[in-house]
């Protein structure tokens, strides 16, 4: 459309959109020429009309549909033609590698389909968009808006995955779990390079697809297309046999392509649907297919943990996260993720863990809570297709979760258990599984979707019912035909050398066909069961995976013999030896308290280290690494009073945020890593953070010091904004700013009591104003 | 045509880092190698290009952009032609340094330093292909939005031009950034003539007032 359009006389600074309106005999014409070419459906002219994009074109988005829809009406009118409301992408990053919330882009979306709905268009279409995430909020905005069919093509690359990397499977799995009515690729490449994407997208879903490539690869330089209509039309038509339904063209093609495939597919018959043959559950870049053996983490849950409390409470995300990332070094391939509490607002919670999991590790998650409105916030907030861990025989537990997976497409976890509690037969948990099962067909959710965790109890406590257990998952699983899920490690509760015999259980249980055991992946005996079971099974073809894990040199652990005797402290943070500080703090802790070791060991090592940064002796990556070493000491004092029940110690509070607009934190991060390892606690407000939420939490929080920092010159503007809310408020803080553009002039102009000049400055401020 | 990225200039990275010179320690060597090999294998470098007629006026031929700004005018000053370039590493670097920030911040900063000398290597490459396609011409230094009075409000235009979201998946922010990070907007000159050297230096600079080089008495190398 934008190129017939510019061929019609739109000049390059103006809005396509805004012709429906100054224009409309020009679109209708441009509609004209695909109805007679053959079109069945006419995208309108809206793919940009977006309250963002259409920002002072001098119509609102509804105006700018309106019109599109009357346009594309006129020319479909006297036809069997299907009027498609058109939306692109926004324009703009999503979070979190962007800086608009996933909110503000639901909201933008949902716009643009009522104003669709009201005008009188057929079905939304969703196009040339390479987040996920964007088109998850533009489906929902579709779907809880409106009444209309929804398709959805995304843009790939000939690698396999869009520009911010999603999958092709990722995409099939998530948006047919969010109810789609069709999908597909368009622009992106020509027909013949898309084609192998449409075979592997047909595996992962039963539903319709749509093509609709460019005319073929561009001329780098020119951007000029060579590939003629007939040409086109017959890579097309190979398409068919994949199960294509839709076909058309993007970039490069004319309405002569158009009559080219028309006349390619007169008499071509679409192949009707047939069920998935690959599932799965995913991340938006990474699947976890459903086809073997998938370790489940199991660390992100506070139960029995009292540092994961305390970092629940005290809002520590970093802490949360890590755990995450640990788990996916250690070989995880889902990571469960449970925040419940007694106290805290778990829905809240979970949304947020989610995000801050998503943007650090690329695994599918587990929403793990008994809370359905938890479920609800974990699911909404998150990018691919989740399992929800879990519902049980229990008729109101059913009807307020079931109903959830089912609108956000996600698997799920049945308990054998229900009202009456845990039978103590197999028998009478496999009643309790087909009743999961059946209430979960009825609510429209497959079965390849369905989990059952026939559960595992205390071997010490209850030791008849270990083999019952197995005997459950073996009948589930061959009988049933279901995926099995247990947390494994509930078998050794009580028992010494716990590791031993849970492993030894889980050897049977995977034997008996579980497929998700839940465990703790940072444990070898349990990860070298299942590499094991792996190679047994057949799963790790020709056993290299096994071999791989093997034949790796033992690497003897850093701090298994301890720091060599005449190592400080101060020595081992300074060369960021993070295990030797950990061992030289424990150590050390057996002669004095913690306070003590911190103020008198701690914190003046990493004086020395800024010292000698200041002489320029050291450079940043060395600072850093120092203060991480330092870290490792601070964590171990951390644990040590979590697990006594302690209160934490603090130096105080210090806000930290990159300020409104700017989304360049690495140096605020660094700052934070420095502050946090002198003592501080760091309340880190992110990036593009407004001053209301600033001067919010500084309120209530109590907070004494404020750091800001803004990178771009463009961005210190709302760095003074910020200063001026924190002054207006009477909050009585102290203000102190850093970042590349600013100078101890400018900060001092815009109202800051300090400028810190690197990291090492604002922990000198630090204990200026705090102590 | 061709461009590559194989190899990150350490000096560069280390310039970048702030260094002072010296023998490096041991382990941040390491460090670096790792850091490198990551990005390396992470990255995936697009650049997106086109080549325009400069008219007298300091307009682009076919087109209704006329950069703003004198220092620009006086930059492309005697160029028939101009090349509008937009390169960047990819999305997957993007989150490479962002999760590293999680993880170990040591290994971030040396992931960023690496990152922003791996872009400019790219356009290094990149303008070398370029400098021999349209030889006998020769070619000035890169300009990019920000340097001089040419306004970081430049780069809408610029994405304009290129279509460079849907190109190369660069996209932009409301305050004019890009994301990936580490992407390069810019333009170069294109003249049948020898071009006498430009001042590019620190004297042109937006950042001269404030820049964390300069307070050090170094420069950051566009020189």
């Amino acid at each position: 459309m934008g190129t017939m359009l510019q061929a019609a006389g739109l000049s390059t600074g103006e809005l396509p959109e805004s012709w429906n309106l100054t224009h409309p005999e020009r679109v209708t014409a441009i509609h004209r020429r695909y109805v007679e070419a053959g079109s069945r459906v006419l995208y309108t002219n809206t793919f940009g009309a977006n309250r963002r994009k259409s920002k002072g074109c001098g119509y609102t988005p509804t105006e700018l549909i309106a019109g599109a829809v009357r346009c594309a009406r006129a020319a479909a009118d006297g036809h069997e033609i299907k009027v498609a409301l058109d939306i692109g992408p926004i324009g703009q990053l999503l979070e979190p590698l962007g800086d608009l919330s996933f909110g503000e882009a639901y909201d933008i979306f949902r716009e643009m389909v009522v104003a669709g709905e009201e005008a009188g268009a057929d079905l939304v279409v969703i196009e040339t968009m390479s987040d996920l995430y964007e088109v998850k909020a533009a489906v929902l905005a579709a779907k809880e808006n409106s009444r209309l069919p929804v398709w959805v093509t995304m843009t790939f690359e000939a690698s396999g995955r869009t520009f911010l990397g999603t999958t092709v499977s990722s995409m099939a799995l998530t948006l047919t779990g969010l109810g789609v009515d069709a999908l597909g690729f368009n622009c992106s490449l020509g027909p013949k390079e898309l084609l192998p994407l449409v075979r592997e997208l047909r595996a992962w879903t039963p539903l319709p697809l749509i093509l609709k490539p460019n005319a073929g690869l561009p001329d780098p330089a020119t951007g000029a297309y060579h590939i003629t209509p007939e040409d086109f039309a017959a890579e097309l038509k190979e398409a068919l046999p994949c199960g294509v339904h839709a076909f058309g063209g993007c970039c490069g093609t004319t309405p002569d392509f158009i009559r080219a495939v028309c006349k390619a597919l007169a008499d071509a018959v679409p192949v009707s649907a047939t069920p998935a043959a690959r599932h799965g559950i995913c991340s938006s870049v990474s699947t976890a297919e459903l086809n073997g053996v998938r370790v489940v983490g199991e660390r992100i849950n506070p139960t029995g943990k009292r540092r994961f409390q305390q970092a629940l409470r005290e809002h520590d995300l970093d802490y949360i996260v890590r755990q995450g990332i640990e788990q996916q070094d250690a070989g995880a391939e889902i990571l469960d993720v449970n925040v419940g509490l007694p106290g805290i607002d778990e829905a809240a919670l979970m949304r947020e863990t989610v995000r801050a999991l998503q943007a650090a590790v690329d695994l599918p998650l587990q929403i793990d809570s008994s809370s359905s409105a938890a479920i609800e916030a974990g699911l909404r907030a998150y990018n691919g297709k989740a399992i929800v861990n879990s519902v049980n025989g229990k008729r109101e537990v059913l009807d307020a979760v079931l109903p959830l997976c089912k609108k956000y497409g996600a698997a799920v976890v049945g308990l054998c258990m229900d009202e009456n509690g845990i039978p103590d037969s197999w028998q009478g948990r496999a009643v309790i599984a087909r009743r999961i099962l059946n209430a979960a067909l009825s609510c429209g959710i497959p079965k390849e979707d369905v989990v059952i965790d026939c559960l595992t109890l205390t071997v010490s406590a209850q030791q008849k019912q270990a083999f019952e257990t197995l005997r459950a998952v073996r009948y589930v699983k061959e009988e049933l035909g279901l995926h099995t899920t247990l947390g494994v490690s509930n078998i050794s509760f009580g028992l010494p050398a716990r590791e031993t015999i849970s492993a030894s259980f889980l050897n049977q249980a995977l034997y008996a066909g579980l497929d998700l055991p839940i465990i703790n992946p940072n444990q070898a005996a349990m990860m070298d069961a299942v590499a094991s079971f792996r190679a047994l099974s057949g799963e790790d073809r020709d056993c290299a995976a096994y071999i791989r894990r093997f034949s790796r040199a033992p690497s003897a652990p850093a701090s298994a013999a301890g720091p060599p005797h005449d190592m400080s402290i101060a020595e081992a943070v300074m060369r960021g030896l993070g295990g030797e500080t950990a061992a030289l703090t424990e150590k050390a802790l057996t002669e004095m308290d913690e306070l003590a070791v911190i103020d008198r060991l701690l914190i003046p090592a990493l004086d020395l280290v800024g010292a000698r940064y200041e002489k320029q002796e050291i450079f940043l990556p060395q600072l850093i690494n120092a203060a991480n070493a330092a870290c490792e000491g601070f964590e171990l004092i951390k644990k040590r009073i979590a697990a006594r029940g302690g209160e934490s110690i603090t130096k105080g509070k210090i806000i930290l945020a990159t300020v409104q607009g700017d989304i360049h934190d690495i140096g605020k991060n660094i700052v934070k890593v420095v502050l946090e390892n002198y003592g501080y606690t760091v309340l880190d407000l992110g990036r593009d953070v407004p001053p209301e939420r600033v001067v919010e939490t500084a309120r209530r929080e109590d907070v004494r010091l404020v750091g800001l920092s803004a990178l771009m010159t463009t961005t210190v503007s709302s760095m003074a904004a910020t200063i001026l809310a924190l002054r207006q408020s009477g909050h009585p803080c102290k203000i102190m700013v850093g970042g590349a553009v600013l100078t101890p002039e400018y900060a001092e102009e815009i109202g800051a009591d300090y400028y810190a000049k690197d990291a090492k400055q604002s922990a000198d401020i630090a204990k200026q104003v705090l102590g | 045509m061709e461009y590559r990225l194989d190899r990150i200039p350490r000096e560069q990275t280390l310039h970048y880092l702030g260094w002072h010179g010296g023998k490096l320690p041991a382990e941040i060597e390491d460090s670096l190698s790792r850091c490198e090999a990551l990005l390396l294998s992470a990255a995936k470098p697009r650049i997106v290009w086109k080549l325009f007629a400069y008219r007298e006026d300091g307009s682009f031929a076919g087109t209704d952009y006329t950069p703003d700004g004198q220092d620009i005018r006086a930059f492309l000053r005697g160029c028939e032609q101009v090349v509008l370039l937009a390169a960047t590493l990819g999305i997957e670097t993007e989150a490479l340094i962002r999760r590293a920030q999680t993880r170990d911040m040591g290994e971030a900063v040396m992931l960023d330093a690496a990152g922003s000398a791996a872009i400019e290597a790219l356009c290094d490459s990149f303008c070398a292909e370029l400098g021999k396609e349209l030889s006998p011409c020769c070619l000035t230094e890169r300009y990019s939005p920000g340097y001089g009075d040419y306004p970081l409000s430049e780069q809408r235009a610029i994405f304009r031009l290129l279509d460079v979201s849907r190109r190369i998946g660069v996209s932009l922010s409301d305050s004019g950034l890009m994301i990936p990070q580490k992407s390069v907007t810019a333009l170069i000159g294109v003249s049948k003539r020898p071009i006498p050297k430009q001042r590019t230096g620190c004297e042109v600079c937006q950042l001269r007032g404030s820049c964390a080089f300069r307070k050090e008495g170094k420069h950051c190398g566009k020189t």
